[in-house]
């Protein structure tokens, strides 16, 4: 849990100037979220991984956005490669997930896309 | 003022009783308006979109968008929408396929739990007296047993959620501390509550003190911690457009 951070190749500025674009919007989602995990039954991924609670939308995002604002930006490759196979793997932001709060799950999930991409960090199906 | 004399029992309890309700209510009541606002700054109006057809653009036209349509050029009042809105059988399939279908007991429990979280209080008879003491004026109460019956259905509800939340996986993992302080924070009225009523302990006076200055915390979190999702779901929900908000809904953010 407590690795030692290995910075190199990741510009903690720039996800930093990202992050701050949708603060707002971002800050109030992810306090407003109540963990309630009632959002999970509207991902079909869920469901069709054996309601696997990986794939539950609020998961995602709490991993990924959550885990960027929390740490202010401040995270390395590994981190990055791990929210990379959230946001691509398990999820296609088919933006069908529902939340009772009303949060925009699908919008949180384009962001860390958008910020794992602005790293170099994104699926590479040609290679892989 | 001595030092002893603040840290005394009798003025601790004053304090509670007295001056502690009145900040309590003024930050729970800025606090809302200051996070409304905030909120209706962040919300912007919508822009629509004209038809150009091409790739790329996403196409707002009339005949296209049913729901600007029917959100915003004609409300289903004027649509006459109980005469020639979908049938029996359509609004069967969207229950079954609303949260309310696909997680039904879930929506029981938070249904009855946050509508009482709220209620309860308010018709309660000993907050009813002490209003009419202070003020002259109360709200309609309920009978004591019925609010004592009522208590204990709260404090059951959140021990379903706990439980939820420490044996349900996928609640479970996504559970951090702060959720069970939060759950226990808004729970604490209702058992001490609960137990100062029906005197329990011999201390009733300490049971009293933990119950107003657990329910004043309650109140002061409200607008800036995780309970934000009170003021949250309601503004969202009716201002943000899309297919699962309520009422004419035409801004975004």
């Amino acid at each position: 849990m407590f690795r030692k951070k290995n910075t190199a190749g990741v510009n903690s500025n720039e996800i930093r100037a990202i992050l701050d674009e949708k603060k707002a919007k971002m800050k109030l989602s992810l306090k407003a979220c109540a963990h309630c995990s009632l959002c999970a039954e509207s991902c079909f991924l869920f469901m069709g991984h054996n309601k696997d609670p990986k794939y539950m939308p609020s998961y995602k995002f709490l991993n990924s956005v959550g885990v960027l604002y929390k740490k202010k930006g401040n995270v390395d490759k590994l981190d990055l490669g791990e929210m990379r196979d959230l946001v691509w793997e398990r999820c296609v932001l088919c933006t069908r997930c529902y939340c009772p709060i009303g949060i925009d799950i699908p919008d949180m999930l384009a962001l860390a896309r958008r910020i794992c991409r602005s790293q170099g960090v994104y699926p590479q199906y040609d290679r892989e | 003022m001595a030092l002893s004399h603040i840290f005394s029992w009798t003025f601790i309890y004053d304090f509670i009783r007295g001056p502690m309700v009145w900040i309590s209510f003024i930050i729970f009541f800025c606090g809302v308006v200051f996070q409304v606002l905030r909120f209706m700054y962040l919300l912007k109006e919508q822009p629509v979109q004209k038809l150009e057809p091409g790739p790329g653009n996403i196409i707002h036209s009339q005949t296209v968008s049913h729901v600007k349509v029917d959100r915003v050029k004609t409300g289903w009042f004027k649509k006459g929408w109980f005469k020639k809105g979908p049938d029996k059988k359509d609004w069967m399939l969207w229950v079954k396929l609303s949260i309310a279908g696909v997680n039904p007991f879930m929506t029981i429990v938070t249904t009855i739990f946050h509508v009482l979280l709220i209620g309860v209080p308010v018709f309660v008879l000993g907050h009813n007296i002490l209003l009419d003491n202070a003020f002259g004026v109360s709200m309609v109460s309920l009978p004591e047993n019925v609010s004592d019956f009522l208590t204990g259905i709260v404090i059951f509800c959140t021990l379903i959620f706990l439980f939820r939340r420490l044996f349900l996986d996928r609640v479970k993992i996504i559970t951090s501390y702060a959720d069970y302080f939060f759950l226990s924070l808004a729970a604490a009225p209702f058992v001490t509550g609960y137990l100062a009523y029906h005197q329990v302990f011999s201390n009733y006076k300490l049971l009293i003190s933990l119950h107003m200055l657990s329910g004043e915390l309650m109140l002061m979190a409200v607008p800036f911690t995780k309970f934000m999702h009170m003021i949250y779901m309601i503004i969202v929900r009716f201002n943000v457009a899309g297919e699962y908000s309520f009422g004419n809904a035409t801004k975004n953010w």
